[in-house]
Formats: structure tokens, C-alpha cells, sequence
């Protein structure tokens, strides 16, 4: 179970972004983090993996597995990072080192985090390609030559090298067009279950993350106003806030 | 008998002969207070249609005419005093407005380059736009564009769209960077210039968005015309396997996602439906592309809609 | 960013210097002390120089330092009648010298120096000894007085000095270096800021001119370009110095025309950039006119840039100047730091060891410059990341 509790973050140019964040992720289910632009949702994940710049302040807690992560020293967070949490940015498809072919990044991610020989990394890379949906065809292709669905689920694929218990991805699938993007989705939902992973997503689109997340967590301001379970908030949402972007997207649809 | 604003007749329009055309074969109309929404993904064409309709790109073959004029021999005066009556917002908000003007002047500008002896009075109506769309009064002379944010910039490129009240406004993707809160605000004011008797061509990706503000709407492929119909029937009832796709693909509130696609590679030289490599129903007459077929007020390129009838 | 760092506040120092402290101190071209005096500070004991009126009959001042260089005395005496037995004394605590005799006329012109041969003669003192180190040889009271048996009028000065003078010495003709110093910051900065000026001025036009309108007109602009960075300025300075004279604007011309095509080059590969922009051809699709867009798109734009690169042009326009006034080819009334060095090297400082004629002029130069390339890189900083956030979120 990964938990936060009153976390707090401020930029070192003094902007409170994250005032006040609670949220509880359990193994095997999917947790949108849903806000508007200036909500705090995408810093909320940099300060939970300590990932924010020099000169800023977190305060707060943020346990995975009851380890207490912001306590720990630079050294423990960098072996925790990707071996029990991984992460998803925003434009992550892009910024594959274009030079490179695929293979040679899957290797020297691995390389980093495990100590395979190179037959077990390239068996292992080869292995979840496949799980992304992508034939091991795609491991001596170059980012330029890949699309931007096949990019992610690259992306995808190197983040769950090393059997992480959860991921965090931040917009995994705003820059791909509508039929890739429900692709992504419902391959994201998959690897949760079947890996019995958490998975907590940051989204600004509402509708996107009713139909794919178990449970949404509403963001603004910097404070989680509300977590429900996605049907219950989208019947009953409670309040204001979440009430008037249920309101907006329901008036989309008529 | 109402006037046409704008139409294209089999419009192709090729970069490089080596890859496929951006625009094969494309022909709409546009009468006047009707709007129209050109739906597609990146790649679909759609904004080399609008640059087309514009004057800025020449087709490859086919013909464009805007207000009834066709756009093949038009010299640059004649063009000038048509493009007048028209307002493009371009896909960027980056690009689509001078970084050094403060909102105020980005919004009087185009007053200024047309119709500098109106100034003083469309100042009012600039100011009115800009405050309808949010954009805070204080920022209005104090900030420079390239201080707003993508969003704040989209908006403020609407304000500059409309405030010559343009007969047509050639929008691409105005609402892309905004909050659902504040697309609304985008949308009603675009729908007050509608029901004023502007006309209206809209490119998006999102078809609930088309419906939201469009009548009719014609669904792009890789430059090919998929589909055209009424904007709500498209949602309710698509025919084309694509625009099928679209609508069960758009995250519905609460509903899970099921795309229908089946990806394949296509065969080097494939002159076929251009939407073969997902389809999820390919067969092997799909080889040969298939015709627009007219049925009704809809009409649709797909050898599916063989089984349809005729009404 | 704050304003005041080590480069702007080193630059206002010199402003402040030239055009505020330098009127103060005098014209620079006046012969003050004798040539080559050392710096002051180098040696506090030997003493400040004096510069005395005796206008009474007795002049008594104190001595405290070590024995000076040299000292002279001119000017007039006059007797009411003609004395029969007048002399010129100098009295120092141990003895009395007789410097000059004044019987026999009515009126007299005075000038003694005491490197004069002739003096050291009439003193009883070897030719090859220096007067001033033994008259001077203790400190105490001096005094310098007529002695004569008719009433005088004494208009006399007494000059000594001690080889050193003021902050920077003098140099060849006994000129202050610290005021020609602080004159030449004035003309350096002068030059280098208007030669720049104009030059990016026209740069910038030209650049404009050659990205926006493409074609014909940039070919011909750039291949001029070419063509004149080919040629190797400093000969064609040289040359053209010659021709039109030394001024101090002839000189401003020269580097602006030599000066510009850098400007031109960036500017236009901007220009390039910027023309894409949907809103240019959104802009030209209305009709706006070629001259509209530049003035009031382009430049705005471009003017974050155009700050930067004429700053740092303007350290190339200095050394160009220095170099000119090295060869000799500046106005020889115009303090340069240049025309100083022109001279250091002319008269024979670099080979004598006159160091204080050397290091003040050549070290001006080079945090001049060095100031102006920093502040050139603040404004370049500055400028880049506003090119940067044309890639949005």
C-alpha cells in the first residue's frame, strides 16, 4: 500500500504547490489523480519520489510499504526508485536518447538498477515488449522511427523492468490520438492486474479517468478534495468543485 | 437560394510525391450560418484544408471557393478583401500570436492592419471580448503574450479571431488547451457568434466536441473523407468502421473504454482504403478504394456500407 | 538578477572617474613635473614635491624627506639700485650654499637647476655629483634668501623634486599619467560605444532586410558580407587613416563599417526563424505591409539579441581603437589609452623599466573589455531563454 499523508511541497521560488495531499494506493488497483491545470497533481508525484528541484520543500509522509521514503537518505531513494516505484512522465515518449536504438536503452536502464549478464537482459527486454503489445522487432528500432503509441508503450515497458510494486505516470497519454490513447488505457489496466501492481495516474481529463480508474482522487488548489470510487464520484460527487466538473463533462455528452 | 461561404471539389493536395497525399479527393460545402466541423487525429489533413480554403497553400488539383469566388485565379488584391471577411486561428498558441504585444494590442492589431479609422470604437468591443473570455483586466496592458500560458494564449487568440466579427471563422483545435471549466466559456461564446449569423469550419480530434458545436461534420483519415453526416448521428449511429472507432475510443463518464482495432502492416504500394491498416473488418475488396457513397444527408466511403440502403 | 555586480559597478566607477573626477584635475597635456617621475606611493619617504613663491626677501621652508632628485629656481630679482655685493643663498641646517651671484645688475632672470654643470662647478662640487643630494642631506629648515645691501623685489620659485610624482607618475614630458589615464577612459568608451552602436544599428537593418524579403536582395546583402569579412581589417584601418585623418570620428566611421556584418548574420538567421511564425502569415494574409511586421514584430523580438551582441561588440571596437592609436595613427592631442602605449614604446619605456607608463594603460584596456564581455553575457543569458519558450508546456 503506498500512503501519503498531509503532504505538503513548495517550489524554491516560494509557490506552495501541494498544500495539503492525502491519498492511499492499494496493490492492484488503479488511482487517477484528476485536476485542472495549476492543481498541483503532476508536482504531487515529483514530491513523492523526492524528484522535485534543489531548494524546494516537502513536508509530509509518503510510505510505500510502510517505508517511510521522504525520511530516507539520497542513497536508499535512489534504490527504491524504479525497483519498487517507477515512473511515467509527462513527454517520457520523447525523450527517448535519439541516437540509441531501444534495445541499447532497455540494456542501460537495466544495466543500472539489476546486474544481468546481457543474454538475461535482452530476454528480459524482449519479454516486455511483448507484454506491451510490441513484437521484439521494435528492439533495434530507433525512437524517430516508432510512432507515438508505440513510443509509450516502450516507455511502459522500461518502467516495469525491474517489477516494481507501483507506478506513478503523470498525463501517460495526452499527446495520443483518441484510438491509441484507449489502447494505452486498457493496457495500463491489464499490468495492474495482472502484475498485482498500484498505479496511481495523473490526469486532467475527468472522462478518461472514470472509465479506466477504480478510484479518482480530485485535486485543487494543491488539496485532494475528494476520493471516491469512480462510479460513486461520478453519480454522487460531493464537493463543489468535483460537482462542477462532472457538470461540465455531462453537458459535453447530451 | 442562401449564399455558399465556402466549398471544396475534389481537393488533393501532395507535399512529396514519395509519401502518401495529405489531402486526397475532398470535396464539402459551406452555406451561410451553417458550421461545420472537420473531425480527425494529427496527419488527417485537416489543418492543410483550412491553409487551402485560406489561399495560403495551392492545391494540387481540384477547385476552393471561398464566398462563391473560386481561389484558383485570384491575384493578391482580391484575395486580400476575401480573407478580410474570414478569421483563422491557427493549431498553436505558441506561434499564433506576437510574443512582444500586450493582449490588449494583440486583439486591436487586426483592427489596425484593416480598419485603422474604426479604432477607438472596436477598442471597446476588444475589451468586451477580453473580459468575456477571463483574461483579467489589470494583465490587459501590462503583460506581454509570451508571459501567459497556453491556455490563457488560446483564449486570447479567440478574442483576436472575432473582433473583426468575421462571416467565417476557420478554427483549429481553439479549445485544445483548456480546463473543462473554462472550455465551456470558449464554446458558449462561439455558439453567441453562430446564432449572429457567423459561419463556422472547426477542426478537432474530439467528436463530442464537434457535436457540441457543429451541425454537420466530415470525418478525416490520412486525407481521405471517412464519413460526413449530422454531427449527432455520427455519435449515435456511425457507419464508418473509423468513425466507429473514434466514438467507442472517446472516454465516456464512467463507462469503460473497448477500441476495435485490428493493427496490421500494409503491403508497400497498398492504393486501397486508406484506413485498412486498423480496421478491424478488412477484406480482401479493400484493396481498392472505396467510392463516397451518398446516402441522404450522409454519406460514407467504405465498402461496408454496401449492406446500407438507400433512403 | 541584481544590477550591481563586479562588471557594472567596475564600469560606473570609470564613468564616475572620467567625467567627474577628471575635470577636476586639470588639462591633461600640462607639463606638471619633470618626465619619468616614478609613482608617489612607491616611495612615501622621498617626499612630496615642493613648489614654493618667494616673493619677501627670505623664503623658509622644511625638509623632511630623503635628498630630492633635483631642484631649480627661477624667476626675477630686481634691486632698487644696483647692488654691489648680492647673492642668492641657500641656507640648509649645516651650511650655507651661494648658489648664484646677483651683483652688478639691476634686474635679473634666475634659472638654476641644479643638474646644471655650471652650478655644481661654482658649488666646488664634482661634476658627476648631484647637487640636490648634498644640499639636501639633512632634514630641517631651509631657507632660500637674497642677501644685498639695497633693497630687492624677489619673484623667485623653487622648485624641488623627487623623482616621484602623483598616483601613475609622468611620463615623457612630464605629463600626469593618471589624468591622461582617466582622460582616456572617456575616449575608449567613446569609441567603442558608438562605433558598436552604429554598427548593430546597421546590422540590424541589414539583417532584417535580407531574412524577411529572401531571394535577391539576401543573396547580394550576404555575399557583401562576405566580402568585407574577408578583408583584413587593421591594414584597411590603417590605410583608411591615412586617407581621411586621424579624428576622433573618422576613427568611429572606420570601425562601424568594418563592424557590422556579425550583427547582420545573427540577426537575419533570427529573422529566418521568426518569419514562420503562424501569426506572420496570418499578418501578411491581412495585407499587412513587409515594413509593419518587421518594425513592430521583428525588432521587439529581435531586441533582447541585438542588446547582447552589441555589448560584446563593443570590447572589439576598443582594441580596435587601441590598436590604431598603437601604430601611431590617432590624433597625438587625444589622450587614447592607445596613443599612451604608442608612446611608452616610442620613448622607451618597455626597454627602461617605466613600468607606470606601461601597466595603467594596457591593464585599462583589458578590464574595460574584460567588464563589458561580462556584461554582454549577462544580456545574452537573458535573451536565450525568451527564445526558449516558444516550445510551450
Amino acid at each position: 500500500m503506498m500512503e501519503v499523508s498531509s503532504l505538503s511541497a513548495t517550489y524554491p521560488n516560494g509557490f506552495n504547490a501541494v498544500k495539503r495531499a492525502d491519498l492511499n494506493l492499494a496493490s492492484g488497483k488503479m488511482l487517477a489523480l484528476v485536476g485542472e491545470s495549476g492543481s498541483g497533481k503532476s508536482t504531487l508525484i515529483y514530491a513523492c519520489l523526492g524528484l522535485l528541484p534543489k531548494g524546494s520543500k516537502v513536508s509530509g509522509k509518503v510510505l510505500f510499504d510502510q517505508i517511510d521514503f521522504l525520511a530516507l537518505p539520497q542513497e536508499s531513494q535512489r534504490r527504491i526508485r524504479w525497483k519498487k516505484v517507477s515512473l511515467i512522465l509527462q513527454g517520457t515518449m520523447n525523450s527517448f536518447t535519439p541516437v540509441l536504438t531501444i534495445k541499447r536503452q532497455f540494456l542501460e536502464t537495466m544495466e543500472e538498477h539489476l546486474k544481468l549478464t546481457q543474454r538475461e537482459a535482452e530476454a528480459k527486454a524482449a519479454g516486455l515488449l511483448e507484454e506491451v503489445g510490441l513484437d521484439d522487432g521494435f528492439l533495434s528500432r530507433y525512437p524517430h522511427e516508432m510512432s507515438g503509441g508505440q513510443k509509450q508503450r516502450c516507455a511502459i515497458a522500461m518502467a516495469l523492468c525491474c517489477d516494481p510494486d507501483y507506478l506513478l505516470a503523470d498525463e501517460p497519454t495526452t499527446a495520443l490520438d483518441v484510438i491509441t490513447q484507449a489502447e494505452i488505457m486498457n493496457l495500463l489496466k491489464s499490468i495492474v492486474r495482472r502484475r498485482n501492481m498500484g498505479m496511481l495516474m495523473v490526469t486532467h481529463d475527468l472522462a478518461l479517468a472514470s472509465s479506466t480508474a477504480d478510484e479518482i482522487c480530485v485535486m485543487y488548489q494543491g488539496c485532494t478534495i475528494e476520493t471516491e470510487r469512480s462510479d460513486v464520484i461520478i453519480r454522487s460527487p460531493k464537493q463543489p468543485h468535483t460537482i462542477a466538473l462532472v457538470k461540465s463533462l455531462s453537458m459535453m455528452e447530451e | 437560394m442562401t449564399k455558399e461561404v465556402a466549398a471544396v471539389e475534389n481537393l488533393t493536395l501532395i507535399f512529396d510525391k514519395s509519401y502518401a497525399p495529405a489531402l486526397a479527393d475532398v470535396s464539402f460545402y459551406l452555406k451561410e450560418r451553417e458550421s461545420l466541423s472537420l473531425v480527425g487525429e494529427s496527419g488527417s489533413g485537416k489543418t492543410s484544408l483550412l491553409r487551402l480554403l485560406l489561399g495560403l497553400l495551392r492545391p494540387s488539383s481540384g477547385k476552393a471557393r471561398l464566398f462563391g469566388q473560386p481561389l484558383d485565379g485570384m491575384d493578391e488584391k482580391e484575395l486580400r478583401s476575401i480573407r478580410r471577411k474570414c478569421s483563422y486561428i491557427p493549431q498553436d498558441p505558441f506561434g499564433g500570436l506576437p510574443p512582444t504585444l500586450n493582449p490588449l494590442q494583440a486583439v486591436i492589431e487586426p483592427l489596425i492592419i484593416t480598419r485603422s479609422n474604426l479604432k477607438d470604437v472596436e477598442t471597446e468591443k476588444a475589451k468586451k471580448l477580453l473580459s468575456s473570455l477571463g483574461i483579467e483586466e489589470a494583465l490587459w496592458e501590462r503583460k506581454l503574450i509570451q508571459g501567459f500560458s497556453g491556455g490563457q494564449r488560446q483564449r486570447i487568440m479567440l478574442a483576436r479571431a472575432l473582433v473583426t466579427d468575421p462571416e467565417l471563422l476557420l478554427a483549429d483545435e481553439p479549445t485544445s488547451m483548456q480546463d473543462a471549466s473554462t472550455r465551456m466559456d470558449l464554446i458558449n461564446l462561439l455558439k453567441a457568434y453562430l446564432k449572429k449569423g457567423m459561419s463556422l469550419i472547426f477542426v478537432t480530434h474530439d467528436l463530442l466536441l464537434a457535436k457540441a458545436m457543429t451541425q454537420r461534420g466530415i470525418v478525416l483519415y490520412r486525407g481521405r473523407v471517412c464519413e460526413t453526416g449530422p454531427t449527432d448521428l455520427l455519435l449515435r449511429d456511425p457507419l464508418h468502421p473509423y468513425t466507429k472507432a473514434l466514438v467507442s475510443a472517446l472516454p465516456k463518464l464512467g463507462k469503460p473504454v473497448e477500441v476495435k482495432v485490428k493493427r496490421k502492416t500494409l503491403p508497400t504500394g497498398f492504393k486501397g482504403c486508406s484506413y485498412f491498416a486498423l480496421c478491424p473488418y478488412g477484406f480482401d475488396r479493400c484493396k481498392d478504394l472505396p467510392p463516397l457513397k451518398q446516402l441522404g444527408e450522409r454519406s460514407v466511403a467504405c465498402f461496408i456500407g454496401d449492406t446500407f440502403q438507400e433512403t | 538578477m541584481s544590477f550591481w555586480r563586479l562588471d557594472t559597478l567596475f564600469l560606473t566607477f570609470l564613468v564616475l572617474l572620467t567625467f567627474i573626477v577628471s575635470p577636476m584635475l586639470g588639462p591633461a597635456n600640462e607639463t606638471v613635473a619633470p618626465p619619468f617621475c616614478k609613482p608617489l606611493w612607491l616611495d612615501p619617504a622621498s617626499g612630496r614635491p615642493l613648489s614654493l613663491n618667494a616673493k619677501d626677501n627670505i623664503l623658509s621652508f622644511t625638509w623632511e624627506s630623503k635628498p630630492p632628485k633635483a631642484f631649480s629656481v627661477k624667476g626675477t630679482v630686481s634691486f632698487e639700485e644696483v647692488p654691489k655685493d648680492a647673492a642668492l643663498l641657500l641656507v640648509s641646517p649645516k651650511k650655507t650654499y651661494k648658489l648664484m651671484d646677483l651683483a652688478g645688475l639691476k634686474n635679473l632672470d634666475v634659472d638654476i637647476d641644479s643638474r646644471d654643470v655650471p652650478l655644481k662647478l661654482h658649488l666646488g662640487l664634482n661634476p658627476f655629483v648631484e647637487v640636490s643630494s648634498v644640499i639636501f642631506s639633512e632634514k630641517g629648515t631651509y631657507s632660500l634668501y637674497v642677501r644685498s645691501d639695497v633693497k630687492a623685489h624677489v619673484n623667485l620659485n623653487i622648485n624641488i623634486y623627487t623623482g616621484k610624482w602623483g598616483i601613475f607618475g609622468t611620463d615623457q614630458r612630464g605629463r600626469d599619467v593618471f589624468r591622461l589615464f582617466v582622460q582616456g577612459i572617456k575616449i575608449s568608451l567613446l569609441v567603442g560605444i558608438f562605433a558598436t552602436l552604429i554598427a548593430s544599428t546597421i546590422g540590424m537593418g541589414l539583417g532584417l532586410i535580407a531574412g524577411y524579403l529572401g531571394g535577391l536582395t539576401d543573396s547580394s546583402i550576404m555575399r557583401t558580407v562576405d566580402v568585407l569579412l574577408a578583408i583584413p581589417t587593421l591594414p584597411i584601418l590603417v590605410v583608411i587613416s591615412g586617407v581621411w585623418g586621424r579624428g576622433l570620428w573618422q576613427i568611429v566611421l572606420v570601425l562601424s563599417i568594418f563592424s557590422w556584418m556579425g550583427t547582420a548574420r545573427v540577426v537575419r538567421s533570427l529573422t529566418l526563424s521568426l518569419r514562420e511564425a503562424p501569426y506572420v502569415e496570418g499578418l501578411r494574409a491581412l495585407g499587412a505591409p513587409a515594413g509593419y511586421i518587421l518594425v513592430r514584430h521583428f525588432i521587439p523580438e529581435a531586441l533582447p539579441l541585438l542588446l547582447a551582441q552589441t555589448v560584446l561588440g563593443v570590447p572589439g571596437a576598443i582594441l580596435a581603437e587601441a590598436g590604431l592609436s598603437f601604430l601611431g595613427l590617432s590624433d597625438p592631442l587625444m589622450p587614447s589609452w592607445g596613443r599612451m602605449l604608442h608612446e611608452a614604446q616610442v620613448f622607451g619605456a618597455f626597454t627602461g623599466g617605466a613600468w607606470w607608463l606601461i601597466f595603467p594603460p594596457g591593464l585599462g584596456i583589458a578590464s574595460l573589455c574584460l567588464a563589458f564581455i561580462s556584461i554582454g553575457r549577462r544580456f545574452e543569458e537573458m535573451a536565450d531563454p525568451r527564445l526558449k519558450e516558444m516550445t510551450g508546456r
